[in-house]
């Protein structure tokens, strides 16, 4: 198709614009904030320049805040990837095409919830007294036992429900990347006396490295969107032991004290941060995909 | 003698697999449908009679179906704008050479990494000065952002797997551009499409953190309602609880099938 038309103008200028005006203008207006000392409740708003920021790297409990969601990333990363990478794996080695297909079906189930449904299902089935996960841990114990009120086990109680959705998802994911191999090196290897982990180890997973790294890559940014869960099932409780950044973000410009400029000054690190090491990611990633 | 031991630990592993992706769900649908005094217990309870008065309870209350309303218009018309304007856009960037291909892909996706908290703050304050805050307007225009970037990004490669000889077919054929995207790509790809859709949809359904901050009462969505139902005190009403997760959850899982095979097609061409 060679032919002069506006199409290509037509079809692509107007979205583009509308995400444009709809992304940097919250983007311009995160960092002005940001700059300034405004409050919700009072009008007065003058501009600070880099104090919030100073106040921030001696604030504490943003610190704290950071090292959660640093912490949270790299356990719901791991896991994720972990659970989906011997579940799809475990699949494709016993179940037979079909009922895997139904079986894939049923793991996407946990992915589609809302997060605030999956959240509440969690948090009822740990609930100390009559939850179903707890009762077992009951019986051994001998008392109730109530994981999300322990700050030892609060961050890691959530973590299996944010692996619970991913986890599951990405192993079918990977089922159907391990359909679409050619069966001849598995089987050469077969031949050859490997073991059925060395095929796959060796063999197999390293064969869809690029899709791999797509895959962790996805997961590290929707690791950041741990917010709903947690605010859901702890609050950032108990104390603030679950309290990531964007919790505490929202903490102070809402609940605590309406310090919307103290907020808008982390959520500015947070983009500069995020946006920056994912690009790197991303542009390493698709060079790592082209090799 | 090793090995059908370890088939059979392998199955094990996938039936307990099979019982946590299924069972939460269905013990919350149940527990829907019990008295408090079925679920406030320590023995689980798998026979009840079952009751309807927490459904009759959530649907009655008027914070749940104003809530079920707002989301109905907001995500059906922020889904619709982004379907409306993203397709089109996802064609050109997939069939045109064009100089900016891969940083337009690129700066679409991008809109992901941005942490929602950062594109909330910024926001409370535009609205309120826009005289918009907690509005329905204001919120289909935010979910835009969501459903427009979703869009684009998944119906490029839907677009790319059209064949290109069909469209070639109908040039000679005298269609014109527009034509061929109109009665050629769009129903070639109706499926792929239809999927990309459908995941904006499920994407902007479930989304919860800019709801709950860009909105106080009139324009409240499901998923923030149901949490301050969750939020509640002491005596906690578990049975409308459970009820009102289950009208929340419902809607995306009615995409369940679609959405399978959406994953299975978009992955088995990609190698």
């Amino acid at each position: 198709m060679k032919m002069r038309t506006s199409l290509p103008v037509v079809f692509t200028v107007p979205p583009l614009l509308i995400l444009g005006v709809l992304a940097f203008v919250p983007m311009f207006f995160a960092l002005e904030i940001a700059l300034q000392d405004r409050e919700l409740s009072n009008e007065d708003v003058h501009f600070v320049w880099f104090a919030n920021f100073r106040d921030l790297f001696a604030d504490d409990r943003f610190l704290h805040s950071v090292s959660v969601s640093l912490i949270w990333e790299a356990v719901t990363v791991t896991a994720t990837m972990g659970v989906a990478i011997l579940l799809a794996v475990l699949l494709f080695e016993t179940v037979s095409p079909r009922l895997r297909n139904f079986l894939c079906a049923l793991f996407i189930i946990p992915a589609l919830l809302p997060r605030v449904s999956a959240a509440f299902v969690w948090k009822f089935a740990f609930h100390p007294l009559f939850g179903l996960a707890t009762l077992p841990l009951n019986l051994i114990a001998g008392h109730p036992v109530d994981l999300l009120a322990n700050p030892d086990t609060a961050l890691a109680t959530v973590a299996i429900v944010d692996t619970w959705q991913w986890g599951l998802l990405f192993s079918v994911i990977i089922v159907k990347l391990l359909e679409t191999l050619p069966p001849q090196p598995l089987e050469a290897a077969r031949l050859d006396h490997a073991k059925t982990w060395e095929v796959y180890f060796y063999i197999a997973l390293p064969m869809l490295r690029a899709p791999l790294i797509s895959l962790t890559f996805v997961k590290m940014v929707e690791s950041l969107r741990a917010f709903d869960l947690i605010y859901v099932m702890t609050r950032g409780g108990p104390g603030i032991t679950t309290e990531t950044l964007d919790m505490y973000a929202f903490s102070q410009g809402f609940i605590e004290s309406g310090r919307i400029s103290y907020a808008s000054s982390m959520a500015v690190l947070m983009m500069l941060t995020t946006t920056i090491a994912f690009t790197i990611l991303w542009k390493w990633a698709r060079r790592w995909q082209e090799v | 003698m090793a090995r059908s031991l370890s088939k059979f630990a392998a199955w094990a592993i996938i039936a307990l697999v099979v019982f946590l992706a299924v069972f939460p769900l269905y013990w919350t649908l149940i527990s829907g449908f019990k008295d408090r005094v079925d679920i406030v217990t320590t023995t689980p309870v798998f026979i009840f009679k079952p009751t309807l008065d927490n459904f009759a309870y959530v649907f009655e209350r008027d914070s749940v179906r104003g809530a079920l309303v707002n989301s109905i218009i907001i995500t059906g018309s922020s889904v619709l704008i982004g379907a409306v304007l993203g397709l089109p856009a996802a064609y050109a960037v997939a069939r045109y050479p064009m100089r900016f291909a891969n940083d337009i892909q690129f700066f679409v996706l991008s809109l992901r990494f941005l942490p929602p908290v950062a594109v909330a703050i910024p926001l409370i304050v535009i609205w309120l000065d826009l005289g918009l805050y907690d509005s329905r307007i204001a919120m289909i225009a935010t979910y835009s952002l969501l459903t427009l970037s979703t869009t684009i990004w998944l119906a490029i490669p839907a677009f790319k797997r059209v064949p290109r000889e069909i469209e070639e077919a109908a040039v000679m054929d005298g269609y014109d551009p527009y034509s061929v995207f109109f009665l050629i790509a769009i129903p070639v790809a109706a499926k792929s499409l239809i999927g990309a859709i459908v995941f904006s949809f499920v994407l902007v359904w479930n989304e919860f953190l800019i709801a709950l901050m860009l909105t106080t009462s009139d324009a409240k969505t499901l998923p923030i309602v149901a949490s301050e139902l969750t939020q509640l005190g002491r005596d906690v009403p578990w049975g409308i609880l459970n009820a009102s997760v289950i009208l929340l959850s419902l809607p995306p899982l009615l995409f369940l099938g679609v959405l399978s095979r959406f994953l299975s097609s978009a992955l088995k061409t990609r190698s």
